[in-house]
């Protein structure tokens, strides 16, 4: 990391059981937000209310809807994830589906491929820390995953790694 | 035959996955037996109960997020030992349907379900990824923009009768991608208009 990567705001999205991520984890601070998958929050119902009816926030009414708000506020957003079959875990996934209002209902082309528009100019990095154990073809499944992500919502930067614990993926964090 | 379609969209009714397994359950011969579960409705217990001894399991989703919808992944990973345990014969099928054109955008969520059959020891049969999914619930399953659905569905209820295993196939809709896009861009301003909002409201940003 260069220069002025402690001055960087983090965003961390993490599945890490709460006695675990208070052992792990730093506590909140301004330049260092925490979301914790769990509780679960509610899964998205496809209404498309985050696009339609409010803007950029989901419509349900429990705290999964508040982390859409976190996105653009951060230089570094961390999703600490389980790896599930090559993908995201439940939990984590709940919160991502939950967060699409960062982008337009409206498509754009990009990659070929049609895609929606940014809500947002400004995006952190994204960073997947994937941990648990992995067969070679969910590693290559998960790279795929991300790589889609990625066009979706357009960082600058992004990375991935695969960790043996989520002890070794919190290691990661800056 | 035993077949279980899991329906995995979120939505109660209304939905292109509910769409999708009506068009595919007309097509299966007489000789199959089907239920449909809802997986955001049913208790993933009751799933496996209703999939004992399947010769087939279908799951038919929306892309979420270039993959499984949360709801539906926390029922393969709570219940896929289960699933496996109660169904070990049964081979796994899915069509996965989603909102932008190219179809072949599903291709990351079959896999991820080929890596869940490879945990639990299921057998995949195989995957159809459809794109433009906006047309499924607007035009009538036998007109011209879904031609190409209702043909690949033919092709889909045949392989799942005879349990055959063959490559994932992707498909659009015969409208053109620019017809779907205005189509949809036309159809987001409508809404946000009933729901009083402007164009440009739709852009807000509420983060800052
Ligand atoms: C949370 C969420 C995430 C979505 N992610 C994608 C996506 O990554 N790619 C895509 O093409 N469509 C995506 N869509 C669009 C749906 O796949 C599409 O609207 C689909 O037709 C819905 O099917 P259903 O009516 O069976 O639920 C997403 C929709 C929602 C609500």
């Amino acid at each position: 990391m260069g220069e002025g990567a402690q001055t960087k705001s983090t965003l961390v999205l993490h599945d890490l059981p709460a006695l675990q991520a208070a052992d792990l984890l730093p506590g909140d601070s301004a330049s260092f937000a925490v979301f914790s998958a769990l509780p679960a929050v509610h899964y998205c119902m496809g209404c498309f209310g985050c696009w339609l009816r409010t803007p950029g926030t989901c419509v349900l009414k429990d705290r999964g809807s508040e982390f859409a708000g976190l996105f653009s506020r951060h230089e570094n957003f961390y999703v600490v994830s389980r790896l599930v079959f090559g993908g995201l875990s439940p939990d984590v996934k709940a919160v991502l589906d939950r967060s699409i209002g960062i982008l337009l209902p409206f498509f754009r082309t990009t990659h070929k491929e049609m895609h929606h528009g940014l809500r947002y100019d400004k995006r952190p990095d994204f960073h997947y820390l994937f941990y648990g154990d992995a067969t070679e073809q969910e590693v290559a499944t998960a790279r795929k995953l991300v790589r889609a992500n990625m066009i979706n919502f357009e960082p600058e930067n992004y990375s991935v790694d695969f960790y043996g614990s989520p002890q070794e993926a919190v290691g990661a964090l800056p | 035959m035993k077949i279980t379609i899991i329906n995995g969209s979120p939505k109660a009714r209304g939905s292109a996955s509910e769409l999708i397994i009506k068009a595919f359950q007309s097509k299966l011969g007489p000789n199959a037996e089907c239920t449909v579960c809802h997986a955001a409705l049913w208790a993933g217990p009751k799933v496996v109960e209703t999939a004992t001894m399947s010769d087939a399991i279908v799951l038919v989703f929306p892309l979420y997020v270039d993959s499984i919808p949360s709801h539906l992944l926390r029922l393969l990973d709570t219940q896929g030992g289960a699933l496996s345990a109660a169904a070990p014969g049964a081979k796994v099928y899915a069509v996965v349907n989603n909102g932008f054109y190219e179809g072949r955008q599903n291709a990351v969520a079959l896999e991820i379900l080929r890596n869940f059959c490879a945990r639990y020891g299921l057998t995949w049969g195989q995957g159809l990824g459809v794109g433009a999914g906006g047309v499924i619930t607007a035009v009538p399953m036998d007109s011209w923009p879904l031609r190409p659905l209702d043909k690949a569905l033919d092709d889909f209820a045949d392989a799942v009768a005879k349990g055959a295993i063959g490559e994932d196939v992707f498909i659009t809709s015969n409208l053109p991608r620019f017809v779907y896009q205005l189509s949809a861009h036309s159809e987001w301003r409508k809404l946000a208009k009933k729901h009083g909002l402007t164009t440009k409201q739709l852009y807000q940003r509420p983060a800052k």
